[in-house]
């Protein structure tokens, strides 16, 4: 018996090992790898990842970064930050030399922990939680998003543009990114753009009903809801319900309220606005990005959420750095991506420093909702950014 | 006191579909001892089935949404759950989970794990206007069905033959299977009435949200499950209660908390159901079982 169990065992290690075999990547090509959610609630988040293999295509076709081909592999955290770690040793020991984590700090840091402890870049897809990067993780770790502060102080800067002068915060407390959006917005917009009409809370993973909040908005005198859900962890269901009930001020969300997958919850939704890295609707004022989305909707279908332009945005950032240092080596690289200052890439104008991993400066495109169609509005850059409040 | 009205009515309607749960899971623990946490996932297909037959004419599409829940209560008991209903309660309690895992990830392989949005019976959305108050129609439908579902359900139970076969089965079901009850056939009802409250659940819950995905019935079953416990475990009016009691005591802390403390709304409710449980270890209604005899 003891003996079946070993050889069971063999076979496993030797079925699992097939990854050393790989490790060993021959001299002409390069891992780059993705410990990401391929399935599970958070992968609709992680469609970013398409973007990466479109720009390892184009960095393929035009010879490789230092001659080498590269060569992407991916494996699945199934949403679960658990196995995040396992995900990244998966794609660590087929040699990956960047490692694409989720796009979330409490979602994606587990992976990015891993690849930092065996001395990996990695990237988070777009988690805005300026925690991701030296501060949270390590010197190795980025983000390709644009930093919370920023995208409240967007928002709120954007709001006030239109005339909307009495903000309901509506904070949903899921994970870091969603509470602290509400902050940071709070924090803007209490800074000299006017007071808050009123509050609440709730959780886009547990609630299935928001009527306690919802009579609380209709109490407020507010012009406007700021929200900060996430529409396919529960923000799509709440954001109907509001709508249902007659409320029918202006909402403006975040990044996580973009795509088109869940308007059909809605029907004919209107006065909706959302900010954003492009604009997926065929108006994006910049070609790049036009041609970017022609290219994903061939390669992968209709496109799902606007934000999917930061994994190319990764690969530009990290095949450049690899480039000006001449090496694959990890310290070398992120000290070149540290010297960024408003690095053009596809997801926007760029700069690290070696104290923030994540993007303050970049402006987003906001977008808006009439009737139940998207459209992109225009990009907007905040002109004052409150401080970074751990 | 509009503010008041509008809170009573929230309170009600979030406890009815907690109630609509809590009985679907109560049924079935009552007569074979069996938590059923697939129950979640009877609402989330029922909900798929909504959407994948809507298109043609709702009506058509909510009775045969809720014939294929009924068909995959019963499925699910023949095929999974009877085989073990003679082993212990955590043989029972990890079919459950695999038979709500699978269903979970069957839907994610068909449907994929991204929400799908629709709309369903969109008249309910829009409000009764009364003064200053406006209540969505939805909720006064959750709310009257519910009570009507309570109603037939009683009746059912004390009136007609399957009815007081299941109670006696629930009473003692070896007693039941001696005095010439069938057991398979009470079980079957027990799943199929829990695939009814499952399916009527999955249509409050799409028209109210409008979204739907493989893990939408989780964090109901997990609060039935908890309100059949408080409930009192074996007790159907107790569950009924117990869903009630979560869903009020739910709206009316995200009502009273100050904002600080709103985020922490969970751990209050279920303070609320130790308090409960440390007052009345039993539940609030003591399931007939419980009671020894000599």
């Amino acid at each position: 018996m003891l003996r079946r169990v070993g050889a069971i065992a063999l076979a496993a290690a030797v079925a699992a090992g097939g990854g050393f075999g790989q490790a060993a990547a021959d001299d002409d090509t390069v891992v780059v790898g993705a410990a990401i959610a391929l399935s599970g609630f958070v992968a609709p988040y992680d469609d970013p990842h398409k973007g990466a293999i479109l720009a390892i295509e184009d960095v393929n076709a035009q010879g490789g970064v230092l001659g080498k081909q590269i060569e992407f592999v991916t494996a699945d955290t199934k949403s679960d930050p658990a196995q995040g770690a396992n995900a990244a040793i998966e794609v660590l020991e087929q040699g990956a030399e960047l490692v694409l984590v989720t796009c979330d700090f409490d979602f994606g840091s587990p992976a990015a922990i891993t690849a930092q402890s065996r001395g990996k870049i990695a990237f988070s897809l777009c988690a805005g939680d300026p925690k991701f990067g030296v501060q949270g993780i390590g010197d190795l770790a980025f983000s390709m998003g644009i930093g919370t502060p920023a995208e409240g102080a967007i928002m709120a800067e954007w709001a006030h543009a239109q005339g909307w002068r009495k903000p309901f915060i509506f904070k949903d407390t899921q994970v870091e990114y969603t509470k602290k959006l509400a902050d940071y917005f709070q924090a803007r917009w209490e800074d000299g753009l006017g007071t808050v009409a009123g509050h609440d809370t709730f959780n886009g993973q547990t609630d299935t009903s928001a009527a306690g909040q919802i009579t609380r908005i209709k109490e407020s005198d507010a012009d406007f809801i700021a929200f900060t859900g996430a529409a396919g962890v529960g923000g799509a269901p709440i954001i109907k319900q509001i709508r249902a009930a007659g409320i029918d001020i202006p909402i403006i969300g975040g990044v996580a309220v973009d795509g088109v997958y869940w308007l059909d919850a809605v029907p004919n939704l209107s006065e909706f606005y959302n900010v954003n890295y492009s604009s997926l609707h065929g108006d994006d004022p910049i070609d790049a990005v036009q041609d970017f989305w022609a290219r994903y909707a061939e390669r992968f279908g209709p496109p799902i959420v606007g934000f999917s332009v930061t994994g190319y945005a990764i690969i530009e950032a990290w095949t450049r750095a690899v480039e000006r240092a001449g090496t694959f080596d990890a310290k070398a690289v992120a000290l070149e991506l540290e010297k960024f200052v408003k690095e053009p890439l596809l997801s926007g104008d760029t700069t690290y420093t070696p104290e923030w991993h994540i993007n303050f400066d970049t402006p987003l495109m906001v977008t808006q909702v009439q009737n139940g169609v998207r459209s992109g509005i225009g990009r907007f850059a905040a002109s004052k950014v409150p401080p970074v409040d751990f | 006191m509009t503010t008041a009205i509008q809170v009573i009515v929230d309170a009600l309607s979030v406890g009815s579909l907690y109630a609509l749960t809590a009985l679907g899971i109560g049924l079935i623990f009552g007569i074979m001892r069996l938590i059923n946490f697939a129950h979640g996932e009877f609402v989330m297909i029922g909900a798929y089935m909504l959407m994948a037959i809507v298109a043609q004419y709702e009506p058509l599409a909510i009775i045969v949404a809720m014939v294929l829940v009924v068909v995959l209560a019963l499925f699910s008991e023949r095929i999974a759950f009877r085989p073990v209903r003679n082993a212990s309660p955590t043989t029972m309690l990890v079919t459950s989970f695999a038979v709500s895992y699978f269903l979970q990830y069957l839907f994610v392989m068909i449907y994929g794990a991204r929400p799908k949005g629709f709309e369903f019976l969109a008249g309910l959305a829009e409000p009764f206007v009364i003064g200053t108050i406006r209540i969505p129609k939805l909720n006064v439908a959750i709310v009257a069905v519910t009570i009507v579902l309570l109603a037939g359900l009683a009746l059912f139970l004390t009136r007609s033959r399957f009815g007081v076969q299941m109670r006696a089965a629930a009473l003692n079901f070896r007693m039941a299977r001696l005095l010439g009850v069938r057991a398979d056939r009470v079980i079957a009802v027990a799943f199929a009435l829990s695939g009814i409250l499952a399916g009527v659940t999955a249509i409050f819950i799409t028209v109210q949200g409008g979204t739907l995905s493989p893990g939408m019935g989780v964090q109901l079953a997990l609060i039935g499950f908890v309100a059949t416990i408080i409930g009192g475990m074996g007790s159907l009016i107790g569950a009924v209660l117990g869903g009630y009691f979560i869903g009020v005591v739910t709206v009316l802390l995200q009502f009273g908390l100050p904002l600080e403390m709103r985020p922490y709304r969970e751990a209050f409710v279920f303070a609320a159901v130790i308090l409960v449980l440390l007052a009345r270890p039993q539940g609030l209604f003591r399931g007939a079982e419980a009671r020894e005899r000599v």
